[in-house]
């Protein structure tokens, strides 16, 4: 197989991030420092080689990006403040936008005109559709309370048009992530030449792929454990939301005020709390740039947690207003929340930072599956 | 040279990201002053290339011009290339250089102006800014002892002129005299250093100063007054017969300078048995007479009345000389800094000087290679009963060529590592031996030689630098990366050596103070000119030799030592000296370049 070199690949990189890979001398450091590198699947240093040299195919072949968590290690420790962590969250950038047939992903991510352009278009629409669609549906609001005294919220919000919606709009993220996922998987087990994987090894390390989503492993390995706790936190915080609201709205957005340790009360709360604590945690390392994987923010990284707060705090005011019978109050925060909500959802997780929830744990099935390749059949070996 | 009619300057300032310190807008509104410049451009004025400047020399009618800025070296070919093309001589583009008027911290303005006024009037800079001159006290000072610093007072000393040679310690040798071999010819260090420190304690035109320091410089070229501080030994130098009695006797123990730490000497001492002067003398801080009033045990065994006078007090003397030798030599980089490698918390981790003294048939341990052990008092120290190690590894680069400490190369380690692979070779058959580098740096006379001498030996030299070291089992644990083979590198040994780089001096951030003489970004002391003139300062008369100006190797410390000595002796010689570069105001250059087109114009006329 030739191999192409694209020396234009460092400037490219550099859009989606910030570091002086050039300055590596490959002395190896960041590498032996890292506590995620293992065997087979090295780096940082190895994917700074790779960069520095062009070789496009190589890195968009590789799982190395979604195996380092960003604990800084590798950053704090090199001679030559090359900065390898932050070409590896550079990598995870690129390779997002590069799993991403549409191209948006790119766009995001190198404009912020475009992130920030589409992210205000998506909200406007959402408005619209509160103020002008619903009305325009025949469907008109009462500001009559519940004999509990909440606000009857699926008056206003109707639950079959919004779970209609929330389905369509898990159906359309779901495909877009699902035809990523398989883009990633034919770059870095299909298209990689030589070798092929058989059926029973997809089946069998199917496990770690529930595994490291459950669990995330890998994170508890970096030397901080606090932030494998927060960020775990945040992730089943997100999760738990994300199946409540997009499977079950029916059961959870409830015009019924239930008792406080009901499951969907209980959930929700842990859900908030969850997210509410890995902000905290994510934003003020931000600010104070302490750790050095808080030393660079990337817009996307910003806009992602301003939106995720205003969701979450959205979320909470509109508790609080439907259960103590404000209605006007409850229904202008229903819109806000739904639009930050919605763009934060179609762009975030299928084209920018949440896709990682996805890629993550797919990257160490694909990783597994690698180390259990075998050499393709070639026509010279089936006439021996 | 002919004063240029008509002049254009293409001032070179691409803004090398935060590393432009000069004020171009003051230099352009002083280069408008002369009425023989014509048009003044900036590098962002238009595009730079071939093309764009044929057409503005052929617009403009250039037929002289200047690029003045940072390196504008980097863009000289262009200028030529377009002169060229527009039918003008390219040997009219004249180059202002300024980065070689870069004083340490800042660029003098005055300097750069006074640049720019001599090329426009068609003079080079060297010919106006001649300083004035001084005459000469014949007799130099020399500050520090070491390799540079003595072979610097012998070349002078040979000229039969007077030197103080002013040392800190108790004795002169700098680090040289606590080698065994040296590189590249393994050549023992001792054997080549002894006979040129005798030397210099017996030469008449030498005064030599142990144990003193310098405390304030004043004047200027050619008449400098030094006040020196005397240390009291304690011991008279004249009288003292070196026998040993008192050290027997003295009760008082601290860790030994000479040998880095790693051994014990008592209060009453030699720093080691070549020391010159080969006498014996106190420290006050562990001798207990002095802490508490009691003991006197040296005194009461010393077969020499009144030699050793325990209540002599530090006293102050002050010399004239007409030039001073900066040879303060280097420090080596505190290992302790880089946590990761475990020096100071892993006793078998040591420092590339400390492995020196254990090589060394003079050190602790008779020049046999033994862990570090404990004493009974609890100090870590090499003594021959402890075992011998059986696997060695040599990390390179440590504190070197790294931005979290020093950015430069320290120049001499890799070349050390590789001695101490052959010397360990040499005295432990058998042993493993493993090298980490980053890259192997072995320039000079016979180096890759010596290098290539080494492959060729049981070595396993590795690139890749190690990341860490740890304990595990009583043993040490190293864990780097394998570069060409890109693997993870794992392995255990028993002793841990680290080439530890070199760093200016502790001094010489108040030496620098004292002497006017600046320092460049690294912490050395700053020359002139890094090419030309890489042993004079910006101060008439105040010279570099040795480590103390960069990292370098004994060689070139002991050619920078003659070259600084030739200096002093030239204006011995000559009987005048000149003053300060830096001295020399805006206004003189200008009269000065006046008065030399004046001349130039009537010769003309003539
Ligand atoms: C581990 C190691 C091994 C090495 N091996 C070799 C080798 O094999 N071959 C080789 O060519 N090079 C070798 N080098 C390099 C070599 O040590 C230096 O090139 C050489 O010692 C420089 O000599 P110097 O006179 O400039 O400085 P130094 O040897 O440091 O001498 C400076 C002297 O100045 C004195 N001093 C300092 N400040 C003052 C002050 N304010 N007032 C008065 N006196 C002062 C000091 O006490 C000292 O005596 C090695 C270096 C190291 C670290
Ligand atoms: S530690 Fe820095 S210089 Fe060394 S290999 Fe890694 S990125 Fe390159
Ligand atoms: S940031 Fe941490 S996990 Fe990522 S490459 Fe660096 S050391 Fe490894
Ligand atoms: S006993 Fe006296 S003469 Fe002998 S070495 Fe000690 S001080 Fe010198
Ligand atoms: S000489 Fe060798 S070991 Fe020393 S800093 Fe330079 S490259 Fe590193």
């Amino acid at each position: 197989m030739s191999v192409r070199v694209h020396p234009e690949l460092r400037n490219q990189l550099m859009q989606f991030g910030i570091g002086d890979w050039n300055a590596c001398y490959h002395c190896g450091t960041c590498t032996a420092m890292c506590p995620l590198s293992e065997e087979g699947f090295l780096f940082p240093r190895k994917k700074i080689r790779l960069m520095q040299m062009g070789l496009k195919n190589e890195i968009e072949s590789s799982v190395e990006p979604w195996l380092c968590y960003y604990c800084g290690d590798c950053t704090s420790t090199c001679p030559r403040d090359a900065n390898p962590g932050e070409l590896m969250m550079s990598l995870r950038r690129y390779l997002t936008s590069i799993y991403d047939w549409t191209g948006l992903s790119k766009k995001f991510y190198t404009s912020e005109v475009w992130e920030i352009g589409s992210i205000l278009l998506i909200a406007v629409l959402v408005v619209i559709a509160f103020l002008i669609g619903l009305p325009a549906m025949g469907y008109s609001f009462t500001t009559e309370l519940t004999s509990q005294g909440g606000v009857k919220i699926n008056s206003f919000a109707p639950i079959h048009i919004i779970e209609a919606f929330d389905w369509a709009m898990a159906i359309v993220v779901g495909g877009l992530l699902i035809s990523n996922i398989l883009r990633m998987y034919y770059k870095i087990i299909w298209k990689h030449g030589h070798t092929k994987v058989t059926f029973w090894v997809h089946v069998r390390e199917f496990w770690r792929l529930v595994f490291n989503f459950s669990v995330q492993p890998k994170f508890g390995k970096c030397d901080d454990k606090r932030y494998w706790f927060s960020h775990w936190f945040l992730m089943s915080g997100y999760t738990i939301m994300f199946i409540v609201v997009v499977v079950f709205l029916p059961w959870f957005q409830t015009e019924k005020i239930l008792p406080p340790w009901h499951l969907q009360r209980a959930l929700g709360y842990y859900a908030t709390f969850g997210l509410l604590f890995g902000l905290l945690v994510a934003i003020t390392g931000r600010m104070r740039r302490k750790d050095v994987k808080f030393y660079f923010s990337h817009v996307s990284d910003w806009l992602f947690l301003v939106m995720l707060t205003l969701t979450v705090i959205t979320g909470i005011l509109i508790h609080i207003f439907r259960i103590y019978g404000m209605p006007y109050a409850t229904y202008i925060f229903y819109i806000i929340h739904m639009a930050v909500l919605v763009p934060m959802i179609l762009i975030e997780v299928p084209f920018s930072k949440w896709s990682h929830l996805a890629y993550r744990p797919f990257a160490v099935y694909f990783q597994h599956l690698k180390t259990h390749a075998v050499p393709r059949k070639t026509k010279i070996n089936s006439i021996n | 040279m002919r004063s240029p009619s008509k002049t254009c300057i293409f001032f070179y300032n691409p803004q090398f990201s935060d590393f432009d310190p000069i004020d171009y807008a003051e230099l352009i509104r002083y280069a408008m002053t002369f009425p023989n410049v014509s048009r003044i451009w900036k590098y962002h004025d238009f595009i730079w290339n071939e093309q764009n400047l044929t057409d503005k020399i052929e617009a403009n009618g250039i037929d002289h011009l200047i690029v003045a800025g940072l390196l504008p070296g980097t863009v000289k070919t262009l200028f030529s290339k377009a002169m060229a093309i527009a039918g003008k001589d390219p040997a009219n583009v004249i180059l202002a250089s300024f980065n070689d008027y870069y004083t340490g911290t800042t660029f003098d303005m005055d300097r750069l102006k006074s640049v720019l006024a001599c090329l426009i009037a068609g003079l080079s800079y060297e010919t106006v800014a001649i300083p004035d001159e001084n005459p000469v006290n014949p007799a130099t000072l020399v500050i520090g002892g070491g390799i540079a610093g003595i072979q610097a007072s012998l070349e002078i000393a040979y000229s039969n002129n007077h030197v103080y040679l002013v040392e800190k310690t108790g004795t002169i040798g700098g680090k040289m005299a606590t080698f065994d071999k040296t590189f590249p010819t393994l050549d023992c260090a001792a054997c080549i250093l002894t006979p040129k420190m005798v030397e210099v304690n017996q030469n008449p035109f030498i005064n030599l100063m142990t144990y003193c320091e310098v405390q304030e410089v004043s004047g200027e070229a050619g008449n400098y007054s030094v006040r020196i501080l005397m240390r009291a030994r304690k011991v008279n130098v004249k009288t003292c017969i070196g026998c040993g009695t008192c050290t027997e006797k003295c009760p008082a123990q601290a860790p030994s300078e000479f040998d880095y730490g790693t051994s014990m000497r008592k209060a009453i001492y030699m720093p080691f048995p070549q020391a010159v002067p080969n006498k014996y003398m106190i420290d006050a801080e562990s001798c207990i007479y002095l802490k508490t009033g009691k003991c006197r045990a040296c005194v009461k065994v010393c077969p020499v009345p009144d030699c050793i006078n325990l209540d002599e007090q530090d006293h102050e003397v002050t010399i004239n000389v007409g030039n001073i030798i900066v040879a303060t030599g280097f420090k080596p980089f505190d290992a302790k800094k880089m946590d990761q490698f475990g020096y100071g918390r892993l006793p078998n981790v040591l420092t590339s000087l400390e492995f020196e003294r254990l090589l060394n048939a003079s050190g602790p341990t008779g020049g046999n290679i033994h862990l570090r052990s404990q004493d009974k008092k609890g100090n870590w120290i090499f003594t021959e009963e402890a075992e011998k190690p059986e696997k060695v590894a040599i990390i390179h680069c440590v504190g070197s060529r790294d931005k979290n400490h020093n950015k430069y190369c320290s120049r001499v380690c890799c070349m050390y590592s590789l001695k101490f692979s052959h010397l360990i070779l040499e005295k432990l058959p058998g042993a493993e031996i493993h090298e980490y580098f980053i890259d192997m740096r072995s320039f000079g006379k016979g180096y890759e030689e010596f290098y290539e001498r080494i492959l060729e030996e049981d070595v396993s030299i590795v690139r890749g630098k190690t990341a860490k070291v740890e304990e595990r089992n009583g043993k040490l644990f190293l864990r780097g990366e394998d570069i060409l083979k890109g693997e993870i590198l794992e392995n255990t040994v028993d002793m841990v050596i680290l080439s530890i780089g070199l760093e200016a001096a502790e001094e010489t951030r108040d030496l620098s103070r004292m002497l006017g003489i600046p320092r460049s970004e690294d912490g050395f002391f700053e020359e002139v000119h890094y090419n030309l003139d890489p042993t004079a300062t910006s101060r008439g008369g105040i010279y570099l030799a040795g480590t103390c100006q960069g990292p370098k190797d004994i060689p070139d410390s002991v050619a920078q030592g003659s070259a600084a000595a030739a200096r002093a002796i030239q204006s011995i010689l000559k009987g005048k000296i000149y003053k300060d570069l830096i001295s020399i105001p805006l206004e003189t250059i200008e009269k000065r370049i006046n008065k030399l087109t004046l001349v130039q114009l009537e010769e003309k006329h003539l």
